[in-house]
Order: structure tokens, then C-alpha cells, then sequence
């Protein structure tokens, strides 16, 4: 009766020493590249990322999101600038002659807020800088007079 | 180990010559397992051949949790489990000698090599599949009992006793020879 230690050992050392021939090597290699590039393709294909997925995902994308959209309202703001209810109380704030009152730029600003009504009330104002004038004065002689 | 799993984590990013490597570094082994165990080099190389492209297959998501061998060598085993049951009923096994000594030496060392091995699976042939598969891959292919269970997904203590009936017979086996 053989111990169990020689059956391993007779086992163990009889271990079939097998090559492999070159046209399985070769059939092998050729379908697991394939294999390989197919699962490597197909991944690809399924994780590419969105635009918005990439900003969400990189903390430093998401910085650089924020910055460009704060430097992209400001632009906007900057290009804008006041509005032009803004401009135009500026623009009478500045103009004080009567003549400056009276261009067409002004009357036309002023038509825009309060349409005839605002004219009149431009009109006015021009009048009351001016002070009494005689009736047949003209026009041209009247604000050619004011210095404007 | 550590240059498994270099190959391996070189494989993931889709290394073609890694998995060359991996190949070229087991194959062999692989083969012989598959041969022991089916007793048809055919059978056997196609075998591999299955395992490889599948194990290709898993670029990019391989989770190496033992050994590169070990994991291989079960795919193999399993796989050739398969085989064993569809082919239940026709006898195979006439070229295993042949395909055992099919290698690289001199032709004394390959004539005493596929003597040996041939005798060896002249023997393994007569065993159970079951026990056959347990004694090859605890001795040819240094898996332990723990992981041959693992891999089987059988219990230890199934694996123990049919490693422990199988070297019985083995051993009764070789003893009628020698009284012959």
C-alpha cells in the first residue's frame, strides 16, 4: 500500500508539460484582441461624457463654470449700460440751458417718458430758465439769446 | 503576484501586450489542466481559447480578488465542466498521451515525458470527473481546498473527501498494476 504522500508526489511530478501550437496562439491572441477592443469600444461609447455631467463632476470645472458666467453678466451689464431712464434723468440733470433742453435729442427723451404731455413739461421748464420775453421775439433769436 | 497585477491593472486600461502576456505566461498550463480534465486536445484548446476571449471581454473592469492563475485556472476547470457534461456518453481521450508530450524537449525527454503523463492520465481517466478535477487542480496547479470550493461553489468538505477517495482509487489502482 503506497503512503498518501507518494501518490501526491507521483501525481505532482507527472504533471503533463503541454505546448501550445502556433495556430491556437494565433486564434487565440486574434479573437481576444477583438474581444477586447469591442468591450473597450462599447464602454467608451456608454461613459462619454455630457458637458454639463463634466462641469457637475470636476470641482475646478465648476469654478471655472461660475467665473465664466459672472465675467459673462457683467459684460452684458457693461455693454447694456444704465437704462434709459437713467440716461435721461442724467441727461436733464446735466442739461440746465434752455437751448440744451430744447434739442431734439432731449425732446425726443422726454416724448419717450411722458409723450406730448412731456414735452410740454420740457417746453416749460426751458421757458421758466429763460424768464418773460416779448411776444414777437423768434424762436431762433430766443435761445440764441440764453447763451445755450 | 506583483507582476499579475501589473499585467492586469495594464490590461484594464486596454493594454494589448499585457494581455499577450497574461497569455503567453499561462497558456501552457491552462492547456494542460484542460487536457487532463477532458482528456481531447481539441476539446481542450478550444477550451482556452473560450476563456481567454471571455477574460478579454472584461478589459476595463477585471477585479482580481486571489491569484491571475488561480481565477484562470477555475474559469478553465469550469468551462471544461461544461464540455464534460455535452460530450457525456462519447469516450474521448485517445490522443491525450500525444497531447501531453507535445513539447519543446529532445526526443528522448519527450518520449519518457509523454510516457509518464500518459500514464498518469491513463490513471486520472479512471477516476470520477469530480475527483479527477479536485486531485489536478490541488497538485498541478497548487489551488488550495478552500479556493478549489470557492471556485466549484462547493463546500471544503466535499472537496476534502472527493481529493481523499480519489487518491484512494488512485492509489488501489497503481497497486493492481504493480501486483500485476
Amino acid at each position: 500500500m503506497r503512503p498518501k504522500e507518494n501518490i501526491e508526489k507521483f501525481v505532482r511530478v507527472r504533471k503533463p508539460h503541454v505546448t501550445t501550437s502556433r495556430q491556437m496562439d494565433k486564434r487565440t491572441l486574434n479573437d481576444s484582441f477583438t474581444a477586447m477592443e469591442q468591450t473597450i469600444r462599447a464602454k467608451s461609447a456608454d461613459h462619454k461624457p455630457s458637458t454639463p455631467r463634466i462641469i457637475t463632476l470636476s470641482r475646478m470645472m465648476k469654478l471655472t463654470a461660475a467665473a465664466v458666467i459672472i465675467v459673462a453678466i457683467s459684460f452684458y451689464i457693461a455693454r447694456q449700460g444704465p437704462s434709459e431712464q437713467g440716461r435721461t434723468t442724467k441727461f436733464l440733470e446735466v442739461a440746465e440751458s434752455p437751448s440744451e433742453i430744447m434739442t431734439m435729442k432731449s425732446l425726443t427723451i422726454a416724448y419717450r417718458r411722458g409723450g406730448i404731455e412731456g414735452i410740454e413739461n420740457q417746453c416749460e421748464k426751458a421757458l421758466k430758465i429763460l424768464g418773460p420775453q416779448p411776444a414777437s421775439i423768434s424762436l431762433g433769436d430766443l435761445f440764441n439769446g440764453s447763451n445755450g | 503576484m506583483v507582476e499579475d497585477k501589473i499585467l492586469v491593472w495594464k490590461f484594464n486600461r486596454g493594454s494589448k501586450d499585457a494581455l499577450r502576456r497574461i497569455y503567453e505566461k499561462y497558456k501552457d498550463d491552462l492547456l494542460g489542466l484542460a487536457i487532463t480534465l477532458l482528456r481531447d486536445r481539441s476539446l481542450a484548446e478550444d477550451v482556452v481559447h473560450d476563456v481567454f476571449v471571455s477574460f478579454a471581454g472584461t478589459a476595463g473592469a477585471f477585479h482580481l480578488s486571489g491569484t491571475l492563475k488561480g481565477y484562470l485556472s477555475t474559469c478553465v476547470a469550469n468551462s471544461a465542466r461544461d464540455r464534460n457534461r455535452l460530450r457525456s456518453g462519447r469516450d474521448a481521450g485517445s490522443d491525450v498521451a500525444e497531447a501531453a508530450g507535445s513539447n519543446s524537449d529532445g526526443p528522448m525527454e519527450r518520449a519518457i515525458g509523454r510516457e509518464e503523463s500518459g500514464q498518469l492520465n491513463d490513471l486520472l481517466a479512471r477516476l470520477p470527473y469530480e475527483q479527477r478535477e479536485v486531485i489536478v487542480l490541488h497538485l498541478h496547479h497548487g489551488m488550495r481546498f478552500r479556493e478549489i470550493a470557492k471556485a466549484l461553489d462547493i463546500s471544503i468538505n466535499t472537496v476534502q473527501s472527493r481529493y481523499r477517495y480519489g487518491l484512494d482509487k488512485l492509489r488501489s489502482i497503481l497497486n493492481s498494476v504493480v501486483t500485476k
